[in-house]
């Protein structure tokens, strides 16, 4: 049923020319070079180091690896981060 | 990113948690809407971001629910600026007060030169002063301007001619030109004297010369009344004539008075507030009473203020309100004659000399047209007629 609903809502998405953050409920991962990250639409804060930062996403998890991190702004849904940023990696659950 | 400035002003902190679920406390904070950032993670389950002050009550029960400690650590922003002042409030007292000083004292007078006055004359000009309120100590704000001053100084002074009023500073400089008390012409050139007008000669005082002349005789403008030239022919010599003519002369004028005007007068009551502008913003600083005038004239009296040896952008400013009224004055056909009469009489009057008088007066003609009264009068004077006329010589 969930995964029927996603479905029709990438087709949606794809149909309508929608952006598929607002339709899907996915996160808006912005990034500058690899100092800064910007990440809308999360979940909240699952783990954070000075190594590694791992939020909640509405499917799955994203992990963002990296060293010195600092959470420059964090809001209940959004977050940015800065440090040197090595990986980003999309957890499925 | 949040704005900064307000940061500052509200206060921010820097809290430490220790303990299990750091992260979750994190996100406790967000779900309940308190502001987080520069989160860092600075051991193995020890962490540390910024707040603002005023969410620290929020904080409470978040960390009570967890399993974490907190601790706070550096303070910054206005809030704790200020209680840090108050510790020193001394200090800051003492820097108020040094601007307080310098600035009165920069809009004081501290001192009066007078130049150029003889002793007693300084004397006079130094109590006049002393009476306008210029003197040391005095602030200058609250004195007149130095124009006016110096009309105010040659209107009471008679033996000045002239007073140069110059604020330089703090200093006032009064520059002093006394009147010169009028000396007897020595050597009067040698002269004739003639008529000034048509007349007819009532008396006769000569100090020097040969009269030529008699009482009851018709004189024509121009004509020679006391000669210069004294001495039997063959024998002349020429002196400078010297003497009263009195004779009579005539005089018409017409005067036109409107039966009915309209004047604005001063009532005496007046209402004075004071201001301080910067540029064309005026802060009143006294005189909040409400003027409840029909009819006003306003005048503003505008002195800068001064800090040091500059003049400051503000102004202050006096602004004194009079009340007027508005008097109607009417006149019967008979008060309009009346004082057609005393006019006409005292516009003479202030043509005339001293030693002059009106002997007698008659009315010529009066009528009455367009709300107007119109005296046409005719004068009989007494007066001295004598007018010097040198003598060329070598003629």
């Amino acid at each position: 049923m969930k995964k029927w609903r996603q479905q029709v809502k990438k087709w949606l998405a794809n149909q309508l020319e929608l952006p598929a953050d607002v339709v899907m409920d996915l996160p808006r991962v912005t990034m500058i070079g690899h100092i800064h990250i910007y990440i809308e639409n999360h979940r909240g804060l699952l783990t954070f180091s000075d190594k590694e930062l791992r939020l909640l996403l509405k499917q799955g998890q994203l992990l963002v690896r990296g060293e010195e991190f600092v959470i420059k702004t964090i809001l209940p849904e959004e977050i940015l981060l800065e440090g040197k940023i090595e990986q980003v990696i999309y957890l499925d659950q | 990113m949040k704005n900064t400035w307000a940061h500052f002003f509200i206060g921010s902190v820097q809290v430490t948690v220790q303990g299990r679920g750091t992260e979750r406390l994190v996100n406790a904070c967000l779900r309940s809407g308190v502001a987080v950032w520069n989160v860092r993670k600075i051991g193995e389950d020890k962490l540390t971001f910024f707040m603002l002050l005023k969410d620290v009550p929020r904080l409470r029960p978040i960390v009570r629910q967890s399993e974490c400690k907190l601790s706070f650590g550096r303070r910054s922003g206005f809030p704790f600026l200020l209680k840090k002042t108050a510790a020193n409030v001394g200090f800051l007292l003492g820097i108020f007060l040094f601007f307080a000083v310098v600035f009165l004292l920069s809009n004081m007078v501290w001192d009066v030169h007078v130049q150029g006055a003889k002793p007693e004359t300084e004397h006079r000009i130094l109590k006049e002063l002393k009476q306008m309120g210029v003197e040391k100590g005095a602030f200058q704000f609250l004195l007149d301007p130095p124009e006016m001053i110096q009309k105010k100084l040659t209107d009471r002074i008679d033996t000045l001619t002239w007073v140069g009023v110059e604020l330089r500073g703090t200093t006032f400089y009064f520059q002093v030109v006394e009147k010169k008390q009028p000396k007897e012409p020595e050597q009067l050139p040698v002269r004739h004297l003639v008529a000034k007008k048509k007349a007819v000669i009532t008396d006769l005082f000569v100090e020097e010369g040969q009269p030529l002349v008699s009482v009851h005789d018709h004189v024509e403008k121009g004509q020679i009344l006391v000669s210069g030239i004294i001495g039997k022919e063959g024998q002349t010599k020429v002196v400078p004539a010297k003497g009263k003519i009195f004779g009579e002369t005539w005089y018409k004028s017409t005067v036109v008075l409107p039966l009915e005007a309209v004047f604005h007068v001063f009532t005496g009551k007046y209402v004075e507030k004071h201001y301080l502008s910067i540029q064309s913003f005026s802060i009143p600083v006294w005189g909040f009473q409400k003027r409840s005038f029909a009819h006003y004239e306003t005048e503003s009296q505008k002195r800068p203020l001064r800090f040091w040896k500059w003049e400051l952008p503000i102004v202050y400013e006096r602004v004194i309100y009079r009340e007027t009224e508005q008097v109607k004055r009417s006149y019967t056909w008979n008060e309009a004659f009346q004082q057609a009469k005393k006019i006409a009489r005292k516009e003479l009057q202030a043509k005339l000399d001293d030693d002059a008088s009106i002997k007698d007066e008659k009315v010529l003609h009066a009528e009455k047209e367009n709300g107007k009264v119109k005296v046409e009068m005719y004068y009989e004077v007494h007066e001295n007629i004598a007018q010097p006329q040198p003598i060329v010589q070598g003629d």
